[in-house]
């Protein structure tokens, strides 16, 4: 089944206009940043609220490197992710000691002091107008070649995120998400996974900063502001936050819903709103009661088994 | 998990199976990429209205090249991403011939590089950075409005004129307000070297509480304030200007001071006394081609135009005669036949320069005054600046692109 | 940086007036998020929403009235009743059903109901800018200290203290505030005792949102009246009440008070990063009090 959809993947170009090529690409974007929160949201149970400030990071950083400072634009791909990866160990070590709503919100709080100072400083980023006109490789500058690109790296960090939940490290991080106590007790170090859980979930939301930059050429500052940090969190809810392709999913809808329900009507936020309220009220039922009795029912497991 | 994941890819390839909009077989296209949503409306809707007005006459006489004029427009929520991705779409999906739009230069600067890169003749009808025509600038952008360093210049012209020596600089803290005060205190200190600036002071866009701000103005004693607000900064600073008293102590200007935009919303409460720059005013000059104009939109829309209605109006104009000279539904023909294009306007003859594609609109200066017609101030002792005297010179811009 | 050398005492006491105005408006809004977060757990997005629907239906008021002094005062008065009616039929529509869901759910719920209203808005005032009329006798400045303070800061400036009085006699001093303090704590026991917690929920869920009205109508002379209000100022108030404590109106008040003084002290210190000091200050707090400064209910 993976086989096939890959194969249709690539040869998508060939069937469709330009314009669904763009789009797909956009897709794959958000759906790696949506992924790569639900790292930390979904597996990991912490409450990352402002995750757009990685991929705000990831993207300035290319941009930065390749326009302001004249570097060629492989150098900037490689730039942006350390950089957000970087962000997220300083932001996750500050933020980590709290959990919960007091970790989201000290997460706003930081994620909002360094919006503020890129918004501000703008001789340096271009401040409220961003930056545009980022020049690519030509073999990845046209829209075929940038979806390409963008299909490449997306497809290879979900494989790279695929094996890291499954792994001995992915497990432990599911375990202290249902029963932090119980992890702590066993004698893993909590705060030291969860800080490496950020530290990887901001490098691919700044790789997925960076594959924006290449499909688009620009980074604005509203690309690190709290509004799409909620976006990208309702991806991840929509689609199922539990499985591992659901945030992709979720970016699908999203990215779609806004594409055409804005060419019917100037009030697509209001769509938008009505549709996450029906998804909220009526299909997590199942998914989050779901989450609720499988934790009770760990909890209710006499012995420890698998951590 | 599975039902959602099957209800999540219905909906998905429902989206991508639904008939998008369709345009008429035979019709010139028209992309228009705005803000409909927010304080940015107060402008731009007199925009798409005003434009609406000009091509609904060129329809009514069977189009342009017996085609008519269709447009499709999206909101981009004053999101530049968003705004960017729209008009992609229009582009790519749509197959529209022409772009035009946005109030958001960051908007305005990135459908521009993509405008370049399809060839696609982009409008600007609202942006004012200076980059759009200046350093960025290229064969597929036109600037139908006044730019920051323009507006700066104009201010800087008539400021120079006043006895004022010692000036105090504050504005709204984003590439807009800088880019205006610089524009006017560089344009000023050449004009009169004797000028002083005794200080600066910065305010977050959007602030609503001026009084801090104005105060240590006010102590500062300056004989005049370089205002550079922009959208719903320009009331919120007159607000707090008039409750503070600055406005009978000290005189200030700012861009579009005097422009219905800003006045009319205060109603009889707006300060006087204001200085102003602005490309457009309902009332002056009271010419036939004006009054009909006004007249003609007020019977439509049931409201006096304000400048937005100018930049619509006159990009509809420009369009349709460029086309026409070019003779055919052809982008590289229509942008040869536009450089250097005189239309007809509201304001007078507008000349769209050839060599950086802006259009050159008169600059009225003025000052804000109560009258007894209107419910709201209007400007007087007006001044009208012609285009040639404030706007840069090709050298300058070809120096800027290099 | 210019301004260290121009700041004298006079300066300072105006920047502190400002702040103080400034503290008002935050203060109500945020305590009405407070008091829903902290008795019904849930994170109201839509609050802010709620402020700016309070702000314009101010302005259609103020204009039925015919503007100045009538059209003002009815403003004040009624526009918080008429926010207060729109969110009960919200919360019993909507939000009654749902108080068992996660947190991080109901925050996702109120900000879909925040996206709908802002359209809402959009749909039934438009987009112009619009402005209230002060009335006569609140325009114009009083000198002090040689400075002038518009007289609406200084009303402000009263207003803010009389509010938190008002709540604090509401949620010790009525039975219906201590059903609700008790609801807040251990919402099943009271289900227990007989009270109907439901409505206890709706009621003060209600209160909340007038609050969050007043704030708006309180602002609209001020400001110039747009859509996007909500956004400012939600994130504003959420912070505030971080700081202050979950549920706790004192550190709600607290919170406005370092919010809006940061604010304005900050800009004299550094106008071009004025914006970044409550940000910081904000961070700053939340680093050594977690959990907020007074106590929280959760």
């Amino acid at each position: 089944m993976v086989l096939s959809l890959l194969v249709l993947l690539l040869i998508f170009p060939f069937v469709v206009t330009r314009f669904y090529i763009y789009l797909l690409a956009l897709i794959f974007v958000s759906g790696l940043a949506a992924t790569s929160l639900n790292l930390v949201l979904g597996y990991g149970g912490i409450y990352q609220f402002h995750h757009a400030v990685f991929y705000g990071v990831g993207a300035y950083g290319a941009a930065l490197t390749i326009a302001k400072l004249g570097y060629s634009p492989w150098i900037g791909f490689l730039v942006g992710p350390l950089l957000a990866a970087l962000l997220s160990l300083v932001m996750g070590a500050i933020c980590v000691r709290l959990s919960k709503l007091y970790f989201g919100m000290l997460q706003i709080s930081l994620g909002s002091l360094v919006w503020a100072i890129v918004y501000r400083w703008y001789s340096f980023t271009g401040g409220d107008d961003g930056i545009h006109g980022v020049s690519m490789p030509d073999l990845i500058s046209s829209t075929k070649g940038s979806y390409y690109f963008t299909l490449l790296v997306t497809g290879a960090c979900l494989i790279a995120m695929y094996f890291i939940v499954k792994s001995p490290f992915g497990s432990t991080l599911q375990g202290i998400r249902d029963n932090p106590v119980r992890s702590e007790a066993v004698g893993i170090n909590v705060k030291l996974h969860q800080l490496v859980a950020l530290v990887i979930a901001g490098f691919f939301a700044g790789v997925a900063g960076v594959l924006f930059v290449v499909v688009d050429n620009s980074v604005f500052p509203d690309m690190l502001f709290w509004t799409l940090s909620l976006e990208i969190l309702i991806m991840c809810l929509l689609g199922g936050w539990l499985t591992f392709l659901g945030p992709m999913l979720g970016a699908a809808v999203m990215v779609g819903l806004r594409t055409f329900a804005s060419t019917f009507t100037e009030y697509w936020t209001l769509i938008q709103g009505v549709i996450l309220m029906l998804v909220i009220i009526f299909l997590p039922e199942g998914v989050l009661g779901y989450v609720n009795t499988k934790i009770r029912q760990l909890g209710n497991v006499a012995s420890g088994g698998k951590a | 998990m599975k039902k959602e994941m099957i209800v999540g890819m219905a909906v998905v390839l429902f989206e991508f199976l639904v008939a998008s909009f369709s345009f008429g077989a035979d019709t010139i296209r028209m992309g228009i990429i705005d803000t409909y949503t927010g304080p940015a409306t107060a402008y731009t809707f007199d925009v798409l209205d005003g434009f609406k007005m000009a091509i609904n006459k060129v329809n009514a006489k069977g189009g342009v090249l017996g085609k008519k004029i269709e447009f499709l427009t999206r909101d981009e929520k004053f999101k530049p991403d968003v705004g960017l991705a729209m008009a992609k779409e229009l582009v790519l999906k749509e197959n529209v011939d022409v772009l035009m739009g946005t109030i958001n230069s960051a908007t305005a600067l990135a459908v521009s590089d993509f405008a370049k890169k399809e060839k696609i003749p982009f409008f600007v009808t609202f942006s004012k950075s200076d980059k759009i025509t200046g350093e960025q600038g290229h064969r597929y952008v036109f600037q139908i409005t006044e730019n920051t360093l323009m507006a700066g210049r104009a201010a800087a012209f008539e400021l120079s004129k006043k006895p004022f020596v010692k000036y105090w600089i504050a504005g709204d803290d984003y590439e807009y307000g800088h880019a205006i005060a610089d524009s006017v205190w560089t344009q000023l200190k050449k004009l009169k070297p004797r000028v002083q600036s005794l200080g600066q002071s910065w305010w977050k866009v959007g602030e609503t509480d001026f009084t801090p701000y104005i105060t240590a103005v006010l102590a500062a004693k300056p004989d005049f304030v370089i205002v550079a607000t922009g959208g719903s900064g320009m009331v919120n600073f007159q607000k707090a200007a008039k409750a503070t008293g600055l406005s009978q102590k000290v005189p200030f200007y700012q861009h579009t001071a005097i422009e219905l935009s800003t006045l009319e919303p205060q109603g009889l409460d707006a300060p006087e006394g204001v200085y102003g720059t602005a490309n457009y005013l309902f009332y002056y000059p009271d010419t036939p081609e004006n009054n009909a104009f006004v007249e003609e939109f007020r019977k439509t829309y049931n409201r006096y135009p304000k400048i937005g209605a100018l930049y619509g109006y006159v990009t509809g104009v420009l369009i349709e005669k460029s086309f026409a000279k070019a003779g055919k539904v052809d982008k590289e023909k229509f942008i040869d036949a536009m450089q250097g294009m005189l239309i007809d306007s509201p304001v007078g003859k507008l000349e769209l320069r050839a060599c950086d594609h802006q259009l050159m609109l008169p600059m009225f200066f003025g000052v804000t005054k109560k009258v007894l017609q209107f419910p709201f101030l209007i400007a007087s002792d007006i001044v009208t600046i012609p285009a040639k005297d404030y706007m840069p010179t090709c050298e300058e811009v070809k120096a800027l692109r290099k | 940086m210019e301004f260290l050398s121009s700041i004298c005492p006079p300066e300072i006491l105006c920047q502190i007036l400002v702040g103080l105005s400034r503290t008002t408006i935050l203060f109500i809004v945020a305590s009405g998020l407070t008091l829903i977060l902290g008795v019904l757990r849930i994170p109201n997005i839509a609050h802010g929403s709620l402020y700016m629907i309070g702000a314009f239906i101010a302005f259609s008021i103020s204009k039925w009235f015919g503007g100045g002094t009538t059209g003002f005062w009815m403003a004040v008065v009624l526009a918080p009743l008429a926010v207060a009616f729109i969110s009960l039929a919200v919360e019993r529509a909507i939000f009654a059903h749902l108080y068992e869901r996660e947190h991080l759910m109901l925050l996702l719920l109120t900000f879909s109901v925040a996206l709908v209203l802002g359209d809402l808005v959009k749909m039934v005032w438009g987009g112009a800018y619009r402005t209230v009329q002060l009335p006569g006798s609140f325009k114009g400045p009083i000198p002090i200290a040689s400075l002038p303070i518009p007289i609406y800061n200084i009303f402000l400036v009263i207003i803010g203290p009389v509010v938190a009085l008002g709540l604090w006699l509401l949620s010790n001093k009525t039975k219906m505030g201590k059903i609700s303090r008790a609801a807040a704590v251990d919402r099943e026991m009271v289900g227990a005792v007989g009270v109907n917690v439901s409505w206890v929920f709706a009621i003060v869920f209600v209160i909340g949102c007038f609050l969050s009205g007043m704030g708006g109508a309180l602002v609209s002379p001020i400001v110039n009246i747009t859509l996007g209000m909500d956004h400012t100022l939600i994130i504003e108030a959420f912070l505030i009440v971080i700081i202050g404590g979950l549920g706790n109106v004192w550190g709600a008040l607290l919170g406005a008070l370092i919010f809006g003084l940061t604010q304005s002290l900050g800009i004299l210190i550094w106008p071009q990063f004025g914006i970044v000091f409550p940000y910081a200050a904000v961070v700053t707090v939340l680093i050594f009090r977690p959990t907020g400064l007074l106590k929280s209910t959760w």
